[in-house]
């Protein structure tokens, strides 16, 4: 593989900047990712402890979006990044804002993990939560691992996860909104479990904006707020 | 600025408390200080050109002097190593302290300060000799006579200011026919060949073109770990790239000074605010 331009320059200790910045995004990123992967867990394991664990962790992701930020301010003042170097680190600064927003949906889930510890367990319905789950777990892992190659093709693929996760969501609603109209006493529960989903289904936007990042920073282009189509017709002009 | 090199590695857990140390940089406080300015006033004859300063520069570190043309920075480089000892009319109060020594003394030698304090000036100035006699110059002057010595040092000297696998095929070529960057790090291989403490570099890139003086800015880089440089620059994008520490300079009075990475993103006096943004009036 070649090396990456960020990497080329005649400042050796640019690159190591520009490096380094990188990697603190791909390590928020796996925290990020854990707390997803555990806070939904919580949630299917009716598990109070985990979830609190989740929560108390967030201020983690929000420090290191501070300081990844401050980082990038302090690279602005002195390097004036141009051209790539200049897409590299607003792409940095605009996906660690994605990445804490979806650090807070996962203490979201995380709480009403915690609520619904507290009641009986609905049986039905959560299988698919569960899957929706792992489908937006996964659809951030695409998104980040786009973003760890620079990968424009990779985040294209990954942005068209999103309309599988809002299918997924539609459905959900669906089954949720039967459930209640079955047995209303179950209403408060079932609250529950749509405020969760729909964290879940927001986390999916997330992802899919750093990938409109990535493509930003590999074509140069602005993918943000078009179609599918245009997105990908943008990335083959 | 943050030593990208030492970062905290990235493992699972990560200590953001670490982090915020590292990212909180260095303070003056903290470095080994190798040269002291204490209540420096200079005059060219009746003209006051710097007025009570007052400034500790760091050793092997990087220190910057910015500001308007005429407001002193170069005046108080040359203080360094006494080169307005050869401006007519030209009278200092004050101290500056080389480790603890006032280089004004009388015992001190003018020569011998100049042999510790090395200085590289705006436009490359190589002797009319070939690339080999430029570095060995300084070398014989302090007697030194051994060739193996003087040919093992000229090597070391042009690898240290990044030069050697440009110029090594042509030793005895002369200086001249070298390009204004090659000119310049030839320059700083001249000084740097004896040894000295700390380097003053009094716009060292102004003359080089965009990619020379990228990779003379790379070379202070590198040389940090070794000398105490000083740099005076019209640039301040250069030495928001290069210095550790910076100076901001008004009229003769030293208005800021401190971190560079402070400095650049949050001034403290409206005064350097306003000259780094370009609001200058």
């Amino acid at each position: 593989m070649s090396t990456p331009s960020y990497k080329q320059h005649i400042s050796t200790q640019f690159n190591a900047e520009l490096e380094d910045v990188r990697q603190r995004v791909l390590a928020m990123g796996g925290l990020v990712e854990q707390q997803i992967v555990d806070a939904t867990r919580s949630l299917m394991e009716a598990d109070s402890g985990l979830a609190s664990e989740v929560a108390k962790n967030d201020y983690k992701v929000n420090e290191l979006e501070v300081y990844i930020d401050e980082e990038c301010a302090r690279i602005l003042a002195r390097r004036q990044p141009t051209a790539s170097d200049l897409r590299l680190v607003h792409a940095v600064i605009k996906t660690i804002t994605d990445l804490e927003r979806i650090g807070d949906e996962a203490e979201k889930i995380a709480r009403m993990a915690i609520d619904l510890a507290g009641h009986d367990r609905l049986s039905e319905g959560m299988i698919e939560v569960q899957h929706l789950s792992r489908d937006v777990a996964q659809m951030v892992h695409d998104a980040l691992d786009a973003f760890a190659r620079m990968d424009a093709d990779a985040a294209l693929a990954c942005a068209r996860e999103d309309q599988v996760i809002d299918r997924e969501y539609e459905a959900l609603l669906r089954q949720c909104i039967t459930f209640m109209m079955e047995d209303p006493r179950t209403i408060r529960r079932v609250m529950d479990i749509i405020w969760s989903v729909r964290a879940l289904e927001r986390i999916g936007d997330h992802a899919k904006n750093i990938c409109e990042y990535v493509i930003y920073y590999v074509k140069g282009k602005d993918v943000r707020h078009l179609s599918l189509e245009s997105m990908e017709k943008e990335l083959r002009d | 600025m943050t030593g990208v090199q030492n970062k905290t590695p990235l493992t699972h857990g990560i200590d953001i408390d670490a982090l915020k140390r590292e990212q909180a940089g260095s303070n003056l406080e903290d470095e080994t200080i190798a040269l002291e300015v204490e209540k420096l006033d200079l005059y060219y004859g009746p003209k006051q050109a710097l007025k009570g300063i007052d400034m500790q520069i760091p050793q092997k570190k990087v220190t910057a002097f910015i500001g308007p043309s005429g407001c002193g920075k170069s005046t108080l480089l040359r203080c360094f190593n006494r080169m307005n000892d050869l401006v007519d009319g030209c009278h200092i109060d004050g101290e500056i302290r080389l480790h603890g020594k006032n280089i004004f003394d009388r015992d001190v030698d003018a020569a011998m300060l100049r042999r510790r304090v090395g200085m590289v000036f705006q436009k490359p100035n190589p002797f009319p000799k070939s690339i080999y006699e430029n570095v060995a110059y300084g070398m014989r002057l302090a007697g030194v006579d051994k060739k193996r010595v003087i040919d093992d040092t000229v090597e070391w000297a042009l690898k240290g200011a990044a030069l050697w696998d440009e110029v090594k095929d042509r030793l005895n070529d002369s200086a001249l026919g070298l390009s204004g960057g090659q000119q310049q790090r030839l320059v700083i291989a001249r000084a740097i060949a004896i040894h000295p403490e700390v380097i003053l570099l009094d716009e060292p890139c102004s003359a080089l073109d965009p990619i020379s003086t990228l990779k003379v800015e790379e070379l202070i880089n590198d040389l940090k770990d070794r000398y105490t440089i000083v740099i005076v620059t019209h640039n301040m994008q250069q030495a928001a790239r290069v210095s550790d520490y910076t100076a901001f300079m008004y009229m003769g009075e030293l208005v800021e000074y401190g971190n560079t990475d402070q400095l650049f993103t949050k001034p403290v006096k409206k005064q350097t605010e306003d000259y780094i943004t370009g609001r200058y009036g």
